[in-house]
């Protein structure tokens, strides 16, 4: 009987140990075998100081399938400890649900932080003035042309002053060329592309260049808003942009990866792992010396002036339902150093929020970059707000509209401004 | 008294045996459908303010459906998705086959493994191999065989989006047609169709005054059964066409999945997979009624 008991004791004993262990488990969400490779040697760096196990949970590629997938476990309470939204505007929502554990104390307190780009430091606040993410990587949208097509054309290749002077430049193109002019990502299969890389870089320079109001309303009623639709309408009117392509479902495949290398289209909103991954060393369809071939211009505000608009790729969080909140945000805390930061500019091409990046020798080694992660100390950037999501969303609804040719520009401001009143309701949009 | 006390225990017996599925029916099929009954008269998110405190809303959701146009377009796409594909393509040449089956055919195995063959392909990968046929671009399958005929070639997904999302539901449908329809064609016996020949019977007459009557039965149940499961299809659209271009193909499942796991609206979501159990439940009643059979 003793020595049952003893056996039953033995096993309680090993098990309490066994869940004490499990507790120094830390899981991360990653998704995109880039995004698993870049965090490999962070991984094993976090094992080794902590003594922990970090376990690396893989999650559907595609942001929107990634983002479905994770919301519904965030919302069910079994979520990893640490995860990224695909971008900015997902993260205000995601502190509205409860999901953030708030990190401001820790990441103010952090020998890293100074190093930030202010830009960076300021998306990662929330509404509410606290931040819940390390902004540890920058996306930075320019608009990349085929400056051979325009040279053998005869056609400036000078930065566009303003959005008449880049209207006027695609035309250019498609009259003397026969190519198309300019490519903004739009519709529904693009996914939140219609907002993040296309959208927005033309609203920052509008005559409403914000969205989000002081109370933290979203304004989509502004006449900014109306007249970047017009000039996608323009766009697709004047067939300037291809349209056709932008209907299926992977609509970036042919214009970015067929017809740019082509030369079929001129000119394209692209972010800076372009010149590496689309067009470049790392791409299936290269274009030989492509830093020659294909030049850049920052994206022109509607009368004037250059906006350098920056986004957070992948902002990484801490769940609050976390078992261990402390040593998860240590583990973010790592997350955010410059070596993480270099290792994914080197796996997807983001730009690091580091300025220490520009120091580090792998990074000097990506000479497509450096120049763009330069620019980011004048990056501007959205406030955010509650609902952005959803703005992306309905932004993409009202580009397809506009794609295919069902409305104008008032009328694709309407389907946007009715969409996001519908989901997110009359109080949260002015 | 003795038989009593016996048919007590066999009723008892019977809960026991019938226990795990009925658990099972509860846990997998009655609770979340009454969850979600429950869901939709919420505003329950999966993200936002509603995420964590998700408010009782009464009706909203379904008075809000009344006024969504592209609900009211997902319940057309899904009507003519389930005319084309179930009631018309899948069972008309599901009949065809079922009574090309029946004859001596040279190749009658090959023929019948060829129609199976769509059902040993997943939903998903079925979609893909579909979208490689129907692309655009003089490279796509359809596209060559269009341009051997000296048409032009287009990118089909886009320009007949629901045709084509009909033709490869049917596609994937008419072997289970075909084993249905055949189970119902093996029931008449032979016997009839001789004594309809001796009285002089054309083929035309056999088939419409002979075997449709008698076949009637299966064919309503092929019916119900073709058009429930088409109006649950998801993986096979999703994977052509997301739904799109512009609406051309969300099918209610699809519009179901956007609202819910696209703008993560479940409260709403919720109350359109309500409105499509209902019309299942409607139309399973509607055959039941009409093939006259006590469930």
């Amino acid at each position: 009987m003793n020595r049952t008991a003893l056996v039953g004791l033995c096993a309680i004993t090993l098990s309490a140990f066994a869940t004490l262990a499990q507790a120094e488990t830390i899981r991360i969400a990653n998704h995109g075998q880039a995004g698993i490779n870049a965090m490999k040697s962070t991984v094993a760096r976090i094992e080794k100081k902590y003594g922990i196990t970090v376990e690396v949970v893989e999650y559907p590629s595609p942001d929107k399938d990634y983002m479905t997938k994770l919301l519904t476990e965030l919302g069910a309470g079994n979520a990893p400890d640490i995860f990224s939204a695909p971008t900015t505007a997902y993260v205000a929502d995601m502190v509205a649900a409860g999901y953030l554990a708030p990190i401001g104390a820790e990441f103010k307190a952090w020998d890293g932080y100074a190093n930030f780009y202010d830009v960076a430091k300021q998306l990662a606040v929330s509404p509410d003035g606290e931040t819940y993410v390390m902004p540890f990587m920058l996306g930075i949208q320019e608009i990349y042309f085929r400056r051979d097509v325009l040279d053998k054309a005869g056609i400036s290749t000078e930065q566009p002053k303003d959005w008449a002077d880049l209207l006027a430049r695609a035309a250019e193109i498609k009259e003397k060329t026969g190519a198309y002019g300019l490519l903004f990502p739009a519709g529904v299969s693009w996914g939140t592309g219609a907002f993040d890389e296309g959208f927005q870089h033309l609203l920052v320079g509008s005559k409403t260049p914000q969205l989000a109001t002081d109370d933290g309303k979203l304004d989509l009623t502004g006449e900014g808003v109306k007249d970047v639709f017009g000039v996608y309408k323009e766009l697709i009117d004047k067939d300037l942009m291809p349209t056709q392509p932008l209907l299926g479902p992977e609509p970036w495949v042919i214009p970015k990866y067929q017809m740019f290398p082509e030369g079929k289209l001129a000119a394209t909103t692209c972010g800076s792992w372009c010149y590496i991954f689309d067009w470049g060393r790392e791409s299936k369809n290269p274009i030989p010396d492509v830093e020659k071939v294909v030049g850049t211009w920052t994206i022109p505000g509607q009368t004037g002036g250059q906006y350098v608009l920056a986004n957070l790729a992948a902002p990484w969080g801490v769940n609050a339902k976390a078992e261990n909140l402390e040593l998860a945000k240590k583990v973010l805390m790592e997350i955010g150093s410059v070596e993480t930061q270099v290792s994914y500019a080197v796996q997807i091409g983001n730009i690091p929020a580091s300025k220490a990046a520009a120091q580090d020798p792998e990074f000097q080694k990506l000479t497509e970059l450096v120049p763009i992660h330069a620019a980011a100390e004048n990056g501007v950037y959205l406030k955010q707000a509650a609902g952005f999501a959803t703005v992306a969303e309905g932004v993409a609804r009202a580009t397809e509209a506009l794609l295919r040719k069902e409305t104008d520009a008032a009328g694709a401001q309407q389907i946007l401004v009715d969409y996001a009143r519908e989901i997110l309701g009359e109080e949260a949009v002015k | 008294m003795v038989r009593s006390t016996y048919e007590k225990r066999v009723a008892r017996q019977l809960l026991l045996i019938l226990s795990p599925s009925l658990l099972l029916l509860l846990a997998f099929v009655i609770y979340p459908a009454v969850y979600s009954v429950y869901l939709s008269f919420t505003n329950e998110a999966l993200t936002g303010a509603a995420a964590l405190n998700p408010r009782f809303v009464g009706l909203r959701n379904y008075s809000r459906l009344l006024h969504d146009a592209k609900f009211w377009n997902s319940l057309l796409v899904t009507f003519l998705f389930v005319v084309g594909s179930a009631i018309i393509g899948q069972f008309v040449l599901g009949l065809i086959s079922a009574i090309l089956l029946r004859r001596d055919l040279a190749f009658k195995q090959l023929f019948s493994s060829i129609i199976l063959l769509p059902n040993a392909a997943p939903e998903v990968v079925a979609g893909f191999m579909w979208i490689s046929m129907l692309a655009g671009g003089e490279n796509a399958t359809l596209s060559r065989i269009v341009m051997f005929f000296g048409m032009t070639p287009t990118d089909w997904l886009q320009t007949f989006p629901l045709t084509m999302i009909i033709v490869v539901n049917t596609w994937r449908g008419i072997a289970t047609a075909m084993i249905l329809l055949t189970a119902g064609l093996s029931t008449i016996p032979s016997e009839v169709y001789e004594a309809a020949r001796m009285d002089g019977a054309n083929p035309s007459q056999i088939f419409r005054r002979i075997t449709l009557p008698l076949m009637m039965p299966t064919i309503l149940l092929y019916m119900l059964i073709s058009a429930v499961s088409t109006i649950a299809v998801f993986g096979l659209v999703y994977a052509l066409t997301r739904g799109g271009p512009g609406g051309a193909t969300e099918v209610i499942s699809i519009y179901i999945y956007n609202q819910s796991f696209t703008a993560f609206q479940l409260g709403y979501g919720a109350a359109v997979a309500v409105v499509a159990l209902v019309i299942s439940l409607i139309l399973g009643i509607a055959y039941v009624r009409a093939m006259k059979v006590q469930v």
